[in-house]
């Protein structure tokens, strides 16, 4: 026997006695009991108010949340119906959150893997206004001064990323990988788990090579005897010296290490990056002044003297994570109103249900169950919903976060393989569900509690709550405008993506493959070697069965690479003042095959050899801004910007059209030069192939091998369609578009079924009314036309607060957008009227159901 | 919810307390027993209120100045009986003297002005 029956059992003595005393002194028995039972007060009360002596505050407290989740668990049971939709429902949303914070919690919030990595920084002194955006870094002469006198660290070193070919281990491969002074090691504070890493004394000449932990394994099998053996990069034999952890990949997925030597070079300066480690007692900021303080020393750039750099210095994670964190900020945005519709949704279920239990809270008030008692019940009861939903969401999320690294870009999002369930996803869950179980369940539980008993015993379900219905109203309206803003969301990204597919990019990419190619110095020197590769290859891509058309481009449109420069012209005016071009090497039948508009003058022809005059063609925008209102064919250039040599001059023989080069879709001002007459070997070494066709699987794995029988030692690169290269700098914005659109297909469905669930209950619970109405004349079509009437004012005055929300909001997309405001009317407008329909549709069922009730149904009881 | 039992007379604070146990120092008894007994040792003019009486009994019985047992009355029923233990004891003389304590220096300041007036 527990507490609170002995408790009962003891007051049901007491009374027992008094009556039996009352008896005995002449009291009839109902007189004796009324009175006694009058003078005894609420035997509950009397019991509650006891029972909290008994146990003390916290004892109770406990007690009654046991009792409450007993209760709750019971009533749940009987209505199955309304606890699965409501659990299945918060599963969806909690296990979507739950999803896109694991990834946000994998990526942005824990830290780096790495001893105090709140201590690592990035130095950068640069120029605020390149007209690229490069990584933070100094320039390699600041460096060396800097190196040599800063006291901030206490270890740093320089790094640039490099890539390579590995060959000689299974087919040849590119890998990246980085240059790495022996102080970024010292800073990461990672030994290797096998040898060694670069001791101070060793170059970059010593040939000696770090593997990640990757590459050993899936091209090494793990055999400890490759370390001190040599493997070939590049065609360069390098000794490997040690073997890095597994995970470690720093900068990103790098899969080796070789040494930096910085040196001085008169013609070129090379931007690095540096990594530090603070010492204990030294601020970021203060590693930033003093970094400022001996840049101020150094002698000013002798080429450029005006430039006026910034010193920074970086978190290490923000500069790892900065790229992906706005997108995952507006996917947390976006998935916690698809959380917030759900809400409204449950809400509206736990409205009618408590609708339908007046009767049951009624009969607790009469037996002396308190308001505040009441509401909690109803408050544990929606707190169990939301668990189970987060429950149930934690297996969603597992699920959704493998969906979502697999719909991910690959390589775009950093730290990936840190993305797992961990504590801190579990407390995100947990209290996730914790806070909608509350939210969702506070509206019924204050309405639960405020109901007069009298009035609700007397009409048991029939009540025609107005205050409750207007409720009800309000929150469908409420989940129609979040709907709302998150399909505006989707819509608007849905558009910019078909805006930029369609955009005019100066090529056409489709029925065209593409491969590159980086030839390595040891086989190929010169331009000469280099050239004789590209001939062959291109000879046998030309053989290859359905090729159309052959071109080569050391940078392909949509490469994400390219060159720039300056050049001069002869004649008195000069070429613009920071005017700045795309210098491209091209091969005949290039612009034929990649459908390059040629507007003036001829194409190269075998004729443009080494020895015939030099010739190049320039994109359209490049004549229009250097020789406006003339024409540019027979004008001359030269890239000789100081003194141009005689032999150095080149006549523009054609004018093309301009080509997108990248995702911003702008169009670049190029000069072309045919590569026969090129002896540029940095160029030369790096070339891409473009192949027209109709058989794109067929023909890339043709290419493959004709590369392979020019040279088993040169990997294909980025062997893809040119349709596949568009969505591939297009990755982000894709990867945004399917996940925002598939929050708004959830947003969309939530509120569709949270508009159909509060028009049936309308309508079941005015069925009387209705069939009143049709018996006092009223049509079927006049009955459709009422509830149509509450559909289309439900969803418009949603659309019209959800206009406004997406107003304010879907400006945290401009960014991501490609020529379409984030207030695009004509998107605004299809998704209300998008949204409008799916609302007439969900409150059709329920009209139809209207205008079927019969007449007779309004004498019946219920 | 109505309050049936009101006390005629107000108690003070903390004075339920000391009545029980007092009640208690003549034997064991239950609950019924010792309302019904404070009713009649004022002559009708204390009245316990149960909401107040039961949580009394369960505080004294949580701070172990009084324990409880089910006991079997003499009409068979099952009854939980109330005794005073060695600390209540204790505690009632120590209530007892600070309650003459408060009621003679509150009768002094009730007393004396009717001296001075004259």
């Amino acid at each position: 026997m527990n507490a609170e029956d002995e408790i009962r059992e003891e007051l049901e003595t007491h009374l027992r006695a008094a009556i039996a005393e009352r008896m005995a002194h002449g009291e009839s028995r109902e007189d004796a009991e009324r009175a006694a039972r009058r003078e005894f007060g609420n035997l509950t009360h009397v019991s509650e108010v006891t029972r909290e002596q008994t146990y003390g505050a916290i004892g109770i407290w406990l007690e009654r949340l046991a009792q409450d989740v007993r209760y709750g668990l019971r009533a749940l049971r009987r209505t199955p119906a309304f606890t699965i939709t409501a659990v299945a429902t918060l599963a969806i949303a909690i296990g979507a959150n739950s999803a896109v914070f694991t990834v946000v919690n994998g990526v942005l919030l824990r830290p780096l893997p790495f001893v105090d990595a709140d201590r690592l920084v990035l130095a950068s002194y640069l120029p605020p206004d390149l007209p690229f955006e490069p990584p933070p870094g100094l320039a390699d002469r600041n460096w060396l001064a800097y190196r040599e006198h800063q006291h901030s660290f206490s270890a740093v070193g320089a790094y640039v990323r490099r890539a390579a070919t590995l060959s000689g281990a299974g087919d040849a491969f590119r890998l990246t990988g980085a240059r790495v002074e022996p102080g970024v090691f010292a800073a990461l504070q990672v030994p290797p788990i096998r040898g060694r890493t670069f001791s101070r004394e060793e170059r970059d000449v010593d040939n000696v090579v770090v593997l990640s932990s990757r590459l050993w394994h899936e091209r090494f099998g793990s055999d400890p005897r490759v370390l001190e053996s040599s493997i070939s990069l590049d065609g360069v034999p390098m000794t490997v010296i040690g073997v890095m952890p597994p995970g470690f990949g720093f900068p990103a997925e790098s899969d080796f290490w070789t040494p930096l030597t910085v040196q001085l070079n008169a013609h070129n300066s090379f931007i690095l990056s540096v990594l530090g480690r603070l010492r204990p007692a030294v601020t970021a900021e203060q590693a930033r002044a003093e970094l400022a303080v001996i840049m101020a020393q150094m002698p000013p750039d002798p080429k450029d003297p005006e430039t006026k750099a910034e010193a920074n210095m970086l978190p290490l994670k923000d500069v790892l994570t900065g790229r992906v964190a706005g997108s995952l900020y507006i996917f947390a945005g976006a998935v916690a109103f698809v959380l917030l519709i759900a809400c409204v949704n449950v809400a509206n279920l736990l409205l009618i249900r408590a609708a339908s239990r007046r009767r049951e809270m009624a009969v607790r008030v009469a037996l002396g169950a308190g308001r505040g008692r009441i509401a909690r019940q109803l408050l544990t009861e929606s707190s169990i919903v939301g668990l189970a939903g987060g429950a149930l969401g934690i297996v969603i999320a597992q699920v959704g976060v493998r969906a979502l690294l697999a719909i991910a870009p690959a390589g775009r999002i950093p730290r990936l393989d840190e993305v797992h369930l961990d504590g801190w996803v579990l407390a995100f869950t947990i209290a996730v569900s914790l806070v909608t179980g509350v939210a969702f369940g506070l509206v019924p539980a204050i309405q639960g509690g405020r109901r007069p008993p009298r009035e609700a015993m007397a009409h048991g379900t029939r009540t025609v709550g107005g205050a409750t219905t207007r409720l009800r109203g309000a929150l469908v309206a409420a989940e129609v405008a979040l709907a709302l803003v998150l399909l505006t969301g989707a819509g608007l990204m849905i558009k910019s993506f078909i805006r930029m597919r369609a955009a005019d990019k100066g090529y056409d990419g489709s029925q065209v493959m593409t491969m590159a190619v980086d030839l390595p110095s040891l086989g190929y020197p010169d331009a000469t070697r280099q050239k004789a590769f590209h001939a062959r290859l291109m000879d046998g891509l030309a053989h290859i069965p359905g090729v159309r058309g052959i071109g080569a481009i050391s940078w392909r449109p949509m490469g994400g690479v390219g060159m720039m420069g300056d050049f001069v012209v002869e004649g008195p005016s000069p070429v613009p003042h920071g005017f700045g071009l795309d210098k491209t090497l091209v091969s005949i039948g290039y612009f034929a095959t990649m459908k390059v508009r040629l507007d003036a003058g001829r194409d190269f022809s075998v004729g443009d050899v080494a020895g015939a005059p030099k010739v190049v063609i320039v994109s359209r925008s490049v004549a229009n801004r250097v020789w406006p209102g003339q024409d540019a064919i027979g004008k001359r250039v030269s890239m000789e910007t100081d003194h141009p040599g005689s032999d150095s001059w080149m006549t523009v023989i054609g004018v093309v059209n301009d080509v997108v080069q990248d995702r911003s879709m702008e169009k670049h001002a190029t000069m072309y030069f045919p590569i026969q007459q090129s002896d540029w070997g940095f160029i030369l070494g790096h070339m891409t192939y473009v192949v027209r066709t109709s058989a794109d699987a067929t023909t890339a794995r043709a290419m493959r091998a004709v590369l392979r029988d020019v040279d088993p030692t040169v990997p294909a690169q980025q062997l893809m369609s040119m349709d596949d290269a568009l969505m591939d700098v297009a990755a982000e914005p894709v990867f945004q578009t399917r996940l925002l659109s598939v929050f708004a297909a959830i947003a969309l469905l939530l509120a569709a079924i949270g508009t159909y669930g509060v028009l049936a209950y309308d309508v079941a619970e005015r069925t009387r009314e209705i069939a009143l109405r049709m018996a006092l004349g009223a049509t079927p079509a006049n009955v459709v036309a009422m509830v149509m009437r509450r559909t289309i004012l439900l969803a418009a005055s949603g659309a019209a607060v959800g206009l406004f929300g997406a107003l304010a909001l879907t400006g945290v997309l401009t960014k991501s957008l490609y020529d379409v405001s984030p207030n695009d009317p004509a998107t605004m407008l299809v998704v209300v009227l998008a949204i409008v329909g799916v609302a007439l549709l969900a409150g059709f069922a329920p009209a139809r159901r209207a205008s079927r009730v019969h007449v007779l149904t309004a004498f019946l009881a219920d | 919810m109505p309050r049936s039992g009101l006390t005629r007379l107000e108690l003070l604070q903390g004075t339920l307390d000391m009545i029980v146990l007092q009640t208690l120092r003549w034997g064991p008894r239950h609950g019924y027993g010792i309302a019904q007994m404070v009713k009649a040792n004022s002559a009708n003019a204390l009245q316990v209120d149960t909401g107040s009486l039961y949580p009394a009994l369960h505080r004294l019985e949580r701070q172990k100045l009084i324990v409880a047992e089910w006991d079997t009355s003499e009409n068979g029923q099952r009854v939980r009986v109330y005794k005073l233990t060695a600390a209540g004891r204790r505690h009632l003389v120590s209530e007892k003297s600070r309650w003459e304590q408060l009621t003679n220096a509150i009768a002094a300041i009730l007393t004396e002005p009717a001296e001075g007036e004259t």
